[in-house]
């Protein structure tokens, strides 16, 4: 049983770092690589993506160069976070959970950042942009487009 | 170790936790996510208990008994507590109903409310009244949830054969995550998402059927909710009764429980006590009982053909018709076939009403296409005997072990599992298969080899063996000296050449096999299924004896062993299985008594032609007569299974329509020809005599039997073993320009006497379809073929229709269909192989090609 028990954690550990390193290569963990790292570690292909999607890490989608947040907690959703979120669909021409076709910008939503005072809350790459109105989407796009792109995490 | 609890004094031996210890001394403690055929996991906190000198409050599932320990399971403390506990995992389960106060009276109006697509509560719920929830609350005396309830709102899985999976009614409890893993080494489900969003999961949420998963039904049962619903009986009402069988469809012999309500089966579930499966099963066992049994296609009256047409009639009629024909056949113008699937009470009287009232020898089953057959064969060629019992914890119990032509999840799920078994354990596994097989995730070893070169392949290992004599150790035992010799012609610098298997991959496994001490092979259809099948067996068996490894052949229908036995009893002089049909063919044969199945005789020439079978088939087109007989629900009996264990297996309901057991048509007939010797009343009857003639049953006593207790055939003294000098061949092929592709052909076990399981089930279509070509994914792309686009393959004897199914893993050039006895001709593969087939096990490989269909 112990033996089981170490044998199982050092596959784990191994599959966490070999995600990593998927996860680093393309940006993303692409579908057909998990049946490959099935093949290679031995693992069945629904305990990796157990894996892959417990830790936030990991994303399956390719994630573009600026990653931009949207807060549609309960707090911005009524100070209008739908409206900033079309606007930044609109301009982008993407959905939310999308990336842009030169992979330049993915649209994400999260449920509260824990800011909702300052809400509505559009998060760019890292930075906070609080009590935001929709004529200040094309404002940020514009702005990260020109910065050389700070990558992300 | 002594310890107590709730002050109560018990003796502990050994490392038991302290949820099992309370359980065997019949102390509750409610629990969840604990299930005594699983590792501890600690999840749902609802079995805590209070330890003296301990703080907190230990899960006593994962808490190991220690001397000394007292021990409470019941202070108050420990009740509120609980309470507070199953309130939190009720506010995310529907609930209403759990603390209704009103919820016995519910009963007598709930029963139509139930055909709702969305569970809200118990009375919409098929677990309603077999829940462990149910239970928990109930003991707990829960009538309130103080925590905002939530409805997940998760979408109903519906989309997999079989059952539903509903997780809003989950409660993470990880008993389905655990089974599918630890128990039947799926692992085709997991916990995915985190946090909120937890929930059991697969892949990419993809369907279970693209998951891996064995629809094995191990998750449904555990499930301590009703998150995992059997779809055939959600809006059935609870069984009346619960009765226990024998599973028919394979050579392990599930014991089964079987629900039924009103006699009429609702479903059958593995039997927690089955001294083989031990609470197991496998999805035909699990699912496909109720439609087999009550299937459309069941004949339930007697036919005769008077005039030009079959027609109805009544069983005195029907008798006397058929006892009046047959006395004009005799000795070799006849012959009977009887299916591996009935009783052995039922294959012994086939067998005496053959050599008694037909006077003919030509008597056999389809189980010569077995490896036990091939095995049989190969020692009586060789003057050996062989030990053919065993017991299926030999095989968990082996510390390397070698697979080689059989994909035994699907083939033999319960050997399966002993072999995980031994591979948790730490055992080493070697598969030696063409195409990737789904266990290879737990194999140290996969030798991905050429088809139809097991022979050189062993040879070759064997030879490295001797190579390495000193760490080999071989045992000095006779006719070791001529085998030797014989192994001078294979030279290892060829061994990649030859098999597809590098010089690595053999040192490889010489180094596996050499180092364990406790070696098991197991062996199937794949290895034997040649011409040169013996061949293949005899370099295994040589090979065996080097690492000292146990032979286990797969067996394949559940009474294989039965039959076998019964058979051995005859003189073997009349013709066998592939004769009987060659003969049909040629003329030589005027009268034919089918108890079994067989292929479209529609060429054949015979005069007369009765059929005894539970199912419509093609051959009815031809019969004069047929006798309805029951299936093994119907009547009592025993099977023999793989291990040589003899299971008596009991009536569950009684015959439908006119139908009747085989035992009781064959009596009848034969006492019609004025035979006495057939006075039997019941099966119990005729094990008595079976035991008086067989000698492999003479030790067996119906008492034990009757009891359930474990009895297995009788074996003879065994002679030292010797190895076999090989015989070196070459193995050509003649695939050509016209032919370019080999069809290897799987005997297919997905059948029930002339039944395909697949064409009964659509769930069994969609899991594996009897008439699945299988096709490498390049040669697919090279003829632009899709999956499930219907292709004619064609032999230079006949052709037969098919849908594509691309196999990634299948070597180029190469095809797979499974071999059916008893298929539509349009559909069969039997139209392929030319005229019968050549040696009795031999399926091969035939150069086909494939031809769109317009
Ligand atoms: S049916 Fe069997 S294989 Fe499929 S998910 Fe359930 S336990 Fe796993
Ligand atoms: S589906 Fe059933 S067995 Fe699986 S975690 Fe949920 S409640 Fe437990
Ligand atoms: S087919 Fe075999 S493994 Fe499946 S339930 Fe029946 S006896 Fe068990
Ligand atoms: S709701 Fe947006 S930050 Fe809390
Ligand atoms: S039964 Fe012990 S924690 Fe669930």
């Amino acid at each position: 049983m112990e033996k089981i028990m170490s044998e199982s954690n050092s596959v784990q550990r191994e599959l966490i770092h070999l995600l990593h390193d998927v996860q680093n290569k393309f940006g993303y963990i692409p579908a057909q690589s998990i049946s490959q790292i099935s093949r290679e570690l031995k693992v069945s292909e629904s305990e990796i993506f157990g894996v892959l999607t417990f830790y936030k890490a990991f994303t399956l989608k390719p994630r573009g160069k600026h990653l931009i947040t949207i807060c549609m907690g309960t707090a911005c959703h009524v100070r209008g976070a739908p409206m900033i979120l079309d606007e930044f669909e609109r301009k982008l021409g993407i959905e939310a959970g999308e990336t842009t076709e030169d992979n330049l910008f993915t649209l994400e939503t999260v449920n509260c950042v824990g800011a909702c005072a300052l809400g509505p809350i559009a998060i760019a790459d890292g930075d906070y942009h609080g009590q935001m109105k929709t004529r200040e989407v094309g404002e940020i796009i514009k702005k990260l487009k020109q910065e050389k792109g700070k990558s992300i995490e | 170790m002594k310890i107590t609890i709730d002050g109560k004094k018990i003796e502990v031996e050994g490392k038991r936790t302290v949820l099992e210890v309370a359980r065997e001394k019949g102390i509750y403690i409610p629990s969840l996510c604990d299930h005594p055929r699983l590792a501890p996991f600690g999840g749902c906190r609802l079995c805590i208990v209070e330890i003296k000198e301990k703080g907190g409050f230990p899960p006593s599932c994962s808490t190991f008994v220690e001397n000394g320990m007292e021990i409470k399971t019941k202070t108050p403390r420990l009740q509120k507590l609980r309470r507070e506990i199953l309130e939190l995992i009720l506010s995310e389960h529907p609930n209403a109903c759990l603390i209704c106060s009103e919820k016995e009276k519910c009963d007598e109006y709930k029963s139509t409310i139930r055909k709702v697509g969305e569970v809200t509560g118990c009375v919409l719920c098929s677990n309603n009244g077999r829940c462990e929830l149910q239970d928990v609350v109930e003991t707990l005396k829960i009538d309130k949830v103080r925590f905002p309830s939530v409805y997940r709102n998760l979408e109903v899985k519906k989309g997999d054969p079989f059952f539903d999976r509903d997780y809003n009614l989950c409660i993470l409890c990880g008993r389905c995550v655990r089974v599918c893993q630890e128990l039947r080494g799926a692992a085709a489900v997991s916990f995915v998402y985190r946090g909120s969003q937890a929930v059991v999961g697969t892949v990419l949420d993809l369907p279970l059927i693209e998951s891996g998963c064995q629809f094995c039904g191990a998750c449904l049962d555990i499930c301590p909710t009703g998150s995992l619903a059997e779809r055939g009986i959600r809006y059935e009402d609870l069984p009346d009764e619960r009765v226990k069988t024998i599973c028919p469809l394979c050579s392990m012999g599930c014991e089964l429980k079987i629900d039924l309500k009103k006699k009429k089966i609702l479903s059958s579930k593995p039997s927690d006590e089955g001294a083989v499966n031990q609470g197991q099963a496998c999805v035909k066992g699990r699912f496909l009982i109720k439609d087999l049994i009550q299937s459309p296609r069941r004949i339930i009256k007697p036919l005769f053909r008077m005039n030009k047409e079959l027609e109805e009639t009544s069983w005195e009629e029907a008798l006397d018709f058929v006892a009046q024909r047959l006395r004009k056949f005799k000795g070799k113008e006849i012959a009977l076939v009887a299916s591996p699937q009935v009783s052995c009470e039922e294959y012994f009287l086939l067998h005496k009403f053959a050599s008694e009232e037909l006077k003919t020898e030509n008597v056999d089953s389809s189980y010569r296409f077995s490896p036990l057959a091939v095995i049989d064969e190969m020692a009586q060629e060789n003057g050996l005997e062989l030990d053919l019992n065993f017991e299926l914890k030999d095989i968990s119990r082996a510390k390397a072990l070698f697979l080689i032509g059989e994909d035994i999840p699907k083939s033999h799920p319960i050997i399966w599992l002993e072999v995980l078994k031994a591979v948790q354990r730490g055992a080493k596994l070697m598969v030696a298969s063409p195409a990737e097989l789904s266990l290879n995730r737990y194999s140290s070893l996969w030798l991905k080899i050429k088809p139809g070169t097991e022979f050189y392949f062993l040879s070759f290992l064997s030879k490295l063996f001797l190579q390495n004599e000193q760490e080999a150790n071989h045992p000095r035992i006779e006719g070791f000296d001529s085998f030797k010799s014989s192994l001078g012609e294979f030279d290892l610098s060829q061994v990649f050449e030859m098999t597809g298997i590098t010089r690595e991959g053999l040192e490889e496994a010489f180094g596996l096999l050499s180092e364990a001490e406790d070696a098991a092979f197991l062996f199937g259809m794949g290895l034997t299924q040649y011409p040169w099948g013996t061949r293949n067996v005899a370099a295994l068996w040589n090979l065996a004896l080097q690492a000292q490894a146990q032979l286990f052949p797969l067996g394949l229908e559940n009474n294989l062993r039965g039959v076998f036995e019964i058979g051995q009893n005859s003189s073997g002089q009349g013709l066998n299985f592939n004769q009987i049909f060659q003969a049909a063919l040629s003329g030589d044969l005027k009268a034919l008594y089918l108890a079994g199945p067989a292929p479209y005789l529609k060429k054949a020439n015979l005069e007369f032609l009765v059929i005894q079978d539970s199912f419509v088939n093609e051959n009815f087109k031809l019969a004069d007569a047929v006798l309805p007989a029951s299936t093994f629900a119907e009547t009592d009996g025993t099977f023999i299974n793989g291990e040589g264990r003899v299971q008596k297996f009991n009536k569950i309901i009684d015959p439908l329509g006119d139908a009747k057991p085989d035992w009781w048509i064959i009596s009848q007939l034969a006492r019609r020809m004025g035979n006495r010797g057939f006075p039997f009343k019941n099966p119990p009857e005729i094990t008595k005599e079976l035991i008086k003639t067989i000698p492999g049953f003479s030790n067996i006593s119906c008492a034990e039997l009757g009891k359930g207790q474990k009895v297995f055939i009788q074996e003879k003294a065994k002679k030292e073993r010797s190895f076999i000098p090989v015989k070196y061949m070459d193995i050509n092929y003649k695939k050509s320009k016209k032919y370019p592709f080999l069809l290897s052909l799987d005997y297919s076990l997905d059948y029930y006497r002339s039944l395909v399981l697949s064409q009964e089930s659509k769930g069994m279509k969609a899991i594996r379809d009897s008439r699945w070509i299988k096709i490498s994914s390049e040669d697919a792309e090279k003829l632009n073929l899709e999956e499930g686009e219907s292709i004619v393959i064609e032999s230079s004897s006949g052709k037969f229709k098919g849908f594509v199914k691309i196999l990634e893993s299948l070597p180029d050039g190469i095809l797979r269909a499974s071999f059916l006895l008893s298929e539509d001709a349009d559909f069969s593969v039997n139209g392929l192989i030319p005229s019968g087939f050549q040696e009795s096990h031999s399926l091969g490989m035939l150069p086909v090609k494939i031809k769109r269909e317009k």
